[in-house]
């Protein structure tokens, strides 16, 4: 082989070798969290938030009061967001919004201290979960509630309904996991009337929620 | 024109040769002399090399356990950290991190300042150095910098950390230590521990990346 033939070969390696490693870095990960988040007709606001950026290590944010449009308000808001994508050692992200006392629709709902966080990671084992997530010294509408079970529901008559400690699972628990937990989720409605205006339904109009966190990871 | 491909052929080895040297470990490197001793982190064992932690959690301090205290009682800390190093050491043999940041928050009532929640932040993380404690299966590390009150304005206070990733999930297996001498703060655990003077996570996770 001459010294170009010899050339075009490192050439060639040095072209498509860096493109095999791209095809197998798809390792990825996403985090995200928030405070209070309300969401209607003529509000959209959220607040205290952090979203992990491609290619982020971390990401904060805090608020030490927070009144949305008189529907909620909460002290002490505090957002992180941190992961690292990893094709050989494996990806993680880890979310959490915390808040002291929160107080929602003039005090139909309160509680004084709340801790949403999400956890995914992907190696060796694949795994998401809420573990760390709590709310103190909860009341939904004069009713004290102590560590709801995962998506309890709970009606509000006259406003809609609430989940708490509501999760929704992502990903297919092989390549990719996810997970969000909203803490407090109050769901907006009101009901549909008939023609001689009895109600034959209800329809969402919407959402409060309060304590959001959010991860997931992609092998 | 063959002279400048000799070298440039000459030169390919040395310079893979030269990034090797850099990725290889150098060991004996100390961190600066701050707060408590490393004597419960297997003293000695640490190594300057190439790492990555990330990630954040919870801990439920104290007591020191495994399990949540009722959220009533508000005995709990949450945080977020990082740290990247390539395992280069100043004149002095300080293991250098590259970049890194903390936010930890203790929400304990005792702990308030001005009815608010302790707030840490770093402001500077200087050094990382990776422990080679055979209880955190996955790798741990102690970092360290500077750090801000955010409830009182306080700087450039030293701080440290001891950072465990102990498997997964992190809930129960990793675990996390920090210390401010300065203004006498530490959550530390010595007795329910994955490696001293860590306290195990009750949520969140530390996730170890031996790579630059």
């Amino acid at each position: 082989m001459n010294i170009d033939n010899f050339r075009r070969a490192i050439l060639a390696v040095g072209l498509v070798l860096p493109m095999s490693w791209t095809a197998g870095s798809v390792a990825a990960q996403t985090a995200r969290s928030f405070g209070v988040s309300v969401s209607t007709p003529t509000i959209n606001q959220t607040a205290t938030s952090a979203i992990l950026p491609p290619g982020g290590d971390m990401v904060t944010n805090s608020g030490q009061s927070i009144a949305v449009g008189g529907l909620a308000t909460a002290q002490d808001a505090f957002a992180i967001v941190s992961g690292g994508a990893d094709p050989t050692y494996g990806s993680s992200a880890v979310s959490s919004a915390t808040l002291g006392a929160v107080n929602l629709l003039n005090g139909l709902i309160t509680a004084d201290g709340v801790v949403a966080m999400a956890s995914s990671s992907i190696g060796d084992a694949v795994n998401s979960n809420t573990e760390g997530s709590s709310l103190a010294n909860l009341v939904v509408g004069g009713v004290e509630v102590s560590d709801p079970a995962p998506n309890t529901r709970m009606d509000l008559p006259g406003v809609g309904y609430v989940l708490l400690n509501e999760q929704l699972e992502s990903g297919d628990g092989a390549t990719t996991s996810g997970i969000t937990v909203n803490m407090i989720h109050v769901v907006l409605q009101q009901p549909i009337l008939g023609l001689l205006g009895e109600v034959t339904g209800y329809q969402t109009v919407g959402d409060i929620i309060v304590g959001s966190a959010t991860s997931s990871v992609t092998r | 024109m063959v002279r400048l491909r000799s070298l440039a052929l000459l030169a390919a080895p040395i310079g893979v040769a030269l990034v090797a040297w850099s990725c290889e470990r150098q060991p004996n490197a100390l961190a600066p002399t701050i707060g408590t001793p490393l004597a419960h982190f297997q003293p000695g064992n640490f190594v300057c090399t190439p790492v990555k932690m990330t990630g954040g959690g919870r801990i439920d301090y104290p007591p020191e356990q495994t399990e949540k205290n009722p959220p009533a009682s508000h005995e709990y800390e949450t945080f977020g950290a990082h740290v990247m190093g390539s395992g280069q050491q100043d004149a002095n043999g300080v293991c250098l991190a590259d970049k890194g940041a903390l936010e930890w928050v203790d929400h304990r009532p005792e702990m308030e300042v001005n009815g608010h929640p302790l707030n840490l932040h770093a402001t500077e993380v200087t050094f990382a150095e990776v422990a080679t404690d055979a209880s955190c299966s996955d790798g741990a590390v102690h970092w360290g910098g500077k750090l801000r009150v955010q409830n009182t304005g306080e700087s450039d206070l030293d701080f440290e950390v001891w950072d465990c990733d102990n498997g997964e999930p992190g809930v129960g297996h990793d675990g996390f230590a920090i210390s401010v001498p300065a203004i006498g703060y530490a959550v530390q655990c010595f007795t329910v521990t994955p490696a001293d003077p860590t306290c195990y996570l009750t949520g969140g996770n530390r996730q170890f990346h031996p790579t630059h």
